[in-house]
């Protein structure tokens, strides 16, 4: 499929910087060390930062807090986090 | 690199570090659980000592507002193996 | 596989299994297999009343990824064994079951070769 012109070529879309594939795995690689929200299926937000994960999108976060109905419920110096409870990881902040 | 996190490469390098700790866990069906931690697998299947539970009684009619547990039942156990996929969160005593 | 091996030398030890229905059985531990399905004999429900359709039922098979937990007796579980082989990464279930057996069944023999 053709993309369809722009509409203007003299203001295209910037590209993304380069080190920014947009591939899923791309992006966990950069958010490691990052101040990331994890959402779990439950709802349930953790807001910290990411230690570390693995295949299995366990996650490690450090400065953690645990939000439930966007009040604050929980604190935790360090938390592991099973993988098959998380729903997304969002960066909170630039990569 | 804060020097508590230097030797965490992977999620199960927290774990590691709370054997004979003791460590807080939070279950699924609003369930937690504290004990000192002796062994694990990687299906997070764990085994502690000194357990004790804390079932959360959520009112589910407020499940629209923020849920406030109506009330809590508590019980103590002396060693436990706790299945790994009720397994949410597990945090390991503050290393400050 | 190590939490395999802590069940295997458990067996013919008393165990509570709850189940994730929030049935309690108390009974025998007869044996267990690597998905950590359980037999149990001579079982016990802890709340008969609530369930009166297990009065009956003497043993069973409990298929594991029912199982939410299960109290273990304390003082057949050596914590510190457990906590060596789960550092180490342990997948010798045979060295476990081996270590941990000779520590349940033969702790009158071990007195008796180290006083």
């Amino acid at each position: 499929m053709a993309s369809p012109p722009l509409p203007d070529d003299r203001s295209p879309v910037p590209p993304p910087p380069p080190s920014f594939t947009g591939s899923p795995t791309e992006f966990l690689k950069n958010v490691v060390g990052k101040y990331v929200i994890v959402r779990l299926s439950s709802g349930v937000d953790y807001r910290g930062v990411l230690s570390c994960l693995d295949g299995y999108m366990n996650i490690a976060m450090e400065q953690t807090e645990e939000y439930v109905n966007g009040s604050v419920t929980n604190q935790y110096g360090d938390a592991f986090i099973r993988g098959n409870n998380v729903l997304y990881i969002s960066a909170a902040e630039p990569l | 690199m804060d020097p508590s996190s230097s030797s965490i490469q992977e999620p199960f390098d927290l774990i590691r570090l709370s054997l004979s700790e003791r460590v807080y866990i939070k279950l699924r069906g609003d369930r937690e659980v504290t004990g000192v931690l002796h062994a694990y697998d990687g299906h997070m299947n764990l085994i502690l000592s000194d357990v004790e539970e804390t079932i959360l009684i959520v009112d589910p009619d407020s499940a629209t507002e923020a849920p406030v547990p109506v009330n809590v039942a508590k019980r103590k156990m002396d060693m436990l193996f706790v299945r790994g996929d009720g397994v949410i969160l597990v945090s390991p005593p503050s290393r400050a | 596989m190590l939490i395999f091996s802590v069940f295997k030398t458990l067996t013919d030890q008393q165990v509570t299994v709850e189940l994730k229905n929030d049935l309690s059985i108390t009974g025998t531990l007869k044996s267990v297999d690597q998905f950590l399905n359980i037999r149990l004999d001579n079982i016990k429900v802890s709340d008969e009343a609530r369930h009166p359709h297990m009065i009956a039922v003497k043993n069973c098979f409990i298929r594991g990824s029912v199982v939410r937990y299960v109290q273990l007796p304390a003082d057949h579980v050596d914590t510190q064994l457990l906590e060596d082989a789960t550092r180490r990464g342990d997948n010798s279930t045979k060295a476990i079951v081996l270590t941990l057996t000779i520590k349940n069944r033969n702790a009158e023999t071990l007195k008796f070769h180290y006083g």
